[in-house]
């Protein structure tokens, strides 16, 4: 098994599959967590979700690291916390309620919270918030630690460094045979590829993905502050802002989403924004106006220091959902890429669902919502 | 992105030292529109700290204190106004230069073509079983206080480490009354006879050193040379150093404050790169290369000629005697107070030691990583381990987990811990956010 891509989705693909006794080779152009894994914002959460493939993906997401947590694989790393959505005007009021009314017609079960109830629930909010719907059972990990924790359960060495050139594939064009590497050609007789944007260009599928990137700012430790926050603050802005995003006249805008998340550490996370480009610079520009809005929902926050920003780049697709599957055609070749903004929450249960497919099982999850054939190939033989 | 810059100029010098202040005078001669910032209340960067508030301070000897007056003077007739209490925070990806205006309560961005960065030395502290303990502090922060304050800290002191500063730092304690009860000292200058005849070629250095010495054999202070710290420990409410001679024997000597200093190293710590399109970033003084206040001055003018010549297109040419002497004067330094014995370095640090400060992580935690099975990079290193990912941003200890990556495996080299990403420091979010907020819609 070669998996291409050590990423949150690449470890955990190896993860799995070395559970099933594959003998996996996971290569890897930088390092480990090294992109979009190592950047996220690490939302393990259905909360933003609407009634579709990607709801049922990401609460079979959230179950399995809550089953990994229990299991030990997970242990520590895993911040169970709900989100709380809220609603700072009558249009994210609207906006709630009828989401809320969504996720609710799924069985999800939410917490409406208004007036002094708000209040009392979410004393650092500001005095503006009219709505907040908590949405329980969701959680937090960061792409990194998860990612080093799938990699030392694998028991794999890394290949550091070794950037995929190409595929090799069959004279018949049915099967791969190998990945050309610049060290040289690697065989295998499956090939995963979970190498984020990278994928798209390895597998002759070159418009299927784009860049989107999100400006992230860490705070310093503030536990007190953290603790009095029982989940994170989700604006319904990012409500706003994914819909946006999908009409095409937004294409090259520049759109922030807005959630603060209490981390273990008793830091704060905020992000981020939605930029149609792929550097992982930050502008003040882009910093200060997330930073006004964060304070803007809780005001608490102008007090702390921010000690950290960082960007991450997220690989997403022209109609929103990750490209998960084999493709066609070619038997032994398999893809997991364009999560967007979801690779944290979905990529242990892709893992494993990929291993599934390589083992000839069929798969937990209805994964034909996601399958590549969606998209035009390029002959790879060319 | 569209929104104008808050202060548009030809040129900004962040940090308003020797070599800082030489070369925004430098650049207005130039004719150029030059903007100097400085973090602290007052211009003088470390060595020529001035006193805070109303307090009486401790001013440089003669000889330093006339350049100061000049170069404040020449600052004058440049007429630059100095943007006191504002910090450098680095360079965002539109180009703009971000400073934190402590007076203001607001982060201002700088619209400008070229910057000079000089921000001085970091001072280097290795690390120590007992380090992290409250009242252990470095030699420079505690000549810093000294020099704002005119008062040492209460109690007994004990200085210990490398090179000359522990020396001019208890002469400058002795000044005050309160000489330190020992100076600890690894090498030692007087068994280098080479290196001393080597030093007559810099007479003014070692006109100040031996007046240094001087002040603090008349009181008293023992300067243990060849010997080190290894350790320290709290006890009945006070510090228990341990200091160990050439000949390995051990001696535990109390004390209240125990102020340590390893050299000191050029800071690249926050800072952005050299940039080669506008805004260029140049760097000049310690930060660039930790030459001391000898060489500041004509660096900072030797950087502010190579900002001229980047802007006009005519080709930059960095060249400076005095800093090149200065470079020899260090070289000369650094063979005199070169350590007797080779006590192994971080590589004998026993596991407990902390590496990390302001995360906790300690040496045995870091080890531990490198002898997994699966090769962890830097970046790894530093995310998992939570090394250098503090408030610091790894400016006490990047360096030294470096150095122990190299040491765990021989013949690679470890990448840089520390990023060129702003902030370079810690900046208050009420300072960074918006005035308004800008809502889409």
């Amino acid at each position: 098994m070669v998996v291409v891509g050590a990423g949150i989705v690449g470890a955990a693909t190896c993860y799995f599959l070395s559970q099933r006794g594959f003998r996996v080779r996971l290569i890897e152009a930088s390092a480990p967590a090294s992109a979009a894994s190592g950047a996220a914002d690490g939302a393990v959460s259905v909360a933003s979700k609407r009634p579709g493939p990607m709801m049922t993906a990401a609460l079979a997401g959230i179950a399995l690291y809550r089953q990994l947590e229990r299991d030990g694989l997970f242990a520590g790393l895993f911040k169970s916390r709900p989100t709380m959505m809220v609603a700072e005007n009558e249009k994210e009021a609207e906006k709630l309620v009828e989401h809320s009314a969504a996720l609710a017609g799924e069985g999800m079960r939410l917490r409406h919270l208004e007036g002094g109830a708000l209040r009392q629930h979410l004393p650092g909010v500001a005095p503006h918030v009219r709505l907040a719907v908590e949405v329980g059972e969701e959680g937090h990990a960061i792409g990194y630690e998860i990612v080093r924790r799938l990699i030392a359960a694998s028991g794999v060495t890394v290949e550091r460094g070794v950037a995929v050139t190409g595929l090799a594939p069959k004279s018949d064009g049915k099967t791969v045979t190998a990945v050309r590497t610049a060290r040289g050609a690697v065989e295998a007789d499956h090939v995963v590829i979970a190498a984020g944007g990278g994928s798209a260009a390895l597998l002759g599928l070159p418009d299927a993905t784009r860049p989107r990137k999100g400006q992230l700012v860490v705070t310093e430790r503030s536990p007190a502050l953290a603790a009095s926050l029982p989940g994170s603050l989700m604006s319904c802005r990012y409500l706003l802002s994914k819909d946006a995003i999908r009409a095409a006249s937004a294409e090259t805008g520049r759109r922030f989403g807005l959630v603060i998340d209490p981390l273990r550490t008793g830091q704060f996370l905020i992000g981020s924004t939605r930029e149609e480009r792929e550097d992982t610079g930050n502008d003040h520009d882009a910093v200060s106006r997330l930073l006004a809005s964060a304070v803007k929902l809780m005001p608490a926050l102008a007090h702390l220091r921010a000690i950290r920003v960082f960007a991450g780049v997220r690989t997403a697709t022209r109609d929103g959902l990750p490209i998960v599957g084999r493709m066609p055609d070619i038997e032994n070749l398999l893809v997991a890429t364009g999560f967007e903004g979801d690779g944290i929450c979905l990529g242990p249960l892709v893992g494993r669902e990929i291993a599934r497919l390589v083992a000839g099982e069929t798969t937990e999850l209805d994964l034909t919502p996601f399958a590549p054939g969606r998209f035009e190939p390029r002959s790879l033989v060319a | 992105m569209d929104r104008p810059a808050d202060i548009v100029c030809d040129t900004l010098v962040v940090g308003g030292g020797a070599a800082g202040v030489a070369a925004a005078a430098e650049l207005c001669r130039a004719g150029l529109t030059v903007e100097l910032a400085e973090q602290r209340p007052a211009l003088g960067g470390a060595y020529y700290r001035q006193p805070a508030g109303r307090a009486a301070g401790m001013q440089a000897g003669d000889r330093r204190a006339r350049q100061w007056s000049r170069l404040e003077d020449e600052l004058r007739r440049a007429a630059v106004t100095p943007r006191l209490r504002h910090v450098f925070l680095g360079v965002d990806t539109d180009g703009l230069v971000l400073l934190d205006d402590r007076n203001g309560g607001r982060v201002r961005t700088v619209r400008t073509r070229a910057v000079i960065v000089a921000v001085g030395a970091v001072e280097r502290v290795l690390p120590r079983p007992g380090w992290q303990l409250d009242g252990v502090v470095t030699a420079g922060g505690l000549q810093m206080l000294i020099k704002e304050t005119g008062e040492a800290p209460r109690g007994d002191i004990v200085i210990a480490g490398n090179g000359p500063l522990a020396v001019a730092l208890a002469a400058d304690l002795a000044r005050l009354g309160r000489p330190p009860v020992a100076v600890v000292e690894a090498g030692d200058p007087l068994a280098r006879p080479l290196a001393a005849l080597r030093m007559a070629a810099f007479p003014g250095l070692v006109a100040e050193a031996a007046a240094h010495l001087v002040r603090v054999r008349a009181a008293g202070t023992p300067w243990l040379r060849g010997s080190r710290l290894t350790s320290i420990s709290r006890e009945d409410g006070r510090l228990l150093a341990s200091i160990e001679d050439r000949n390995g024997a051990t001696r535990r000597i109390r004390a209240d404050t125990v102020a340590l200093h390893d050299g000191i190293r050029p800071n690249d710590f926050g800072l952005p790169a050299t940039a080669r399109g506008e805004p260029f970033v140049l760097r000049a003084g310690d930060c660039r290369e930790a030459l001391g206040v000898g060489a500041a001055e004509a660096d900072g003018r030797a950087a502010a000629r190579e900002a001229v010549a980047l802007l006009t297109g005519t080709a930059p040419r960095r060249h400076a005697p005095e800093v090149s002497r200065q470079r020899r004067a260090q070289a000369v330094l650094g063979a005199l107070f070169k350590p007797v014995r080779d006590d192994g370095g971080l590589a004998a640090l026993p596991d407990e030691t902390v590496l990390c400060r302001c995360e906790g992580r300690t040496v045995g935690q870091l080890r531990a990583m490198l002898t997994e099975p699966d090769p962890v990079g830097p970046r790894e290193i530093k995310l998992n381990g939570r090394f250098g990912m503090g408030s610091c941003q790894g400016r006490f200890c990047a360096d030294n987990v470096q150095a122990l990556i190299a040491a765990a495996r021989p013949g690679t080299v470890a990448g840089p811990l520390s990023r060129d990403r702003w902030p370079a420091r810690p900046v208050l979010i009420a300072a960074l956010a918006a005035e308004e907020e800008t809502r889409e819609e």
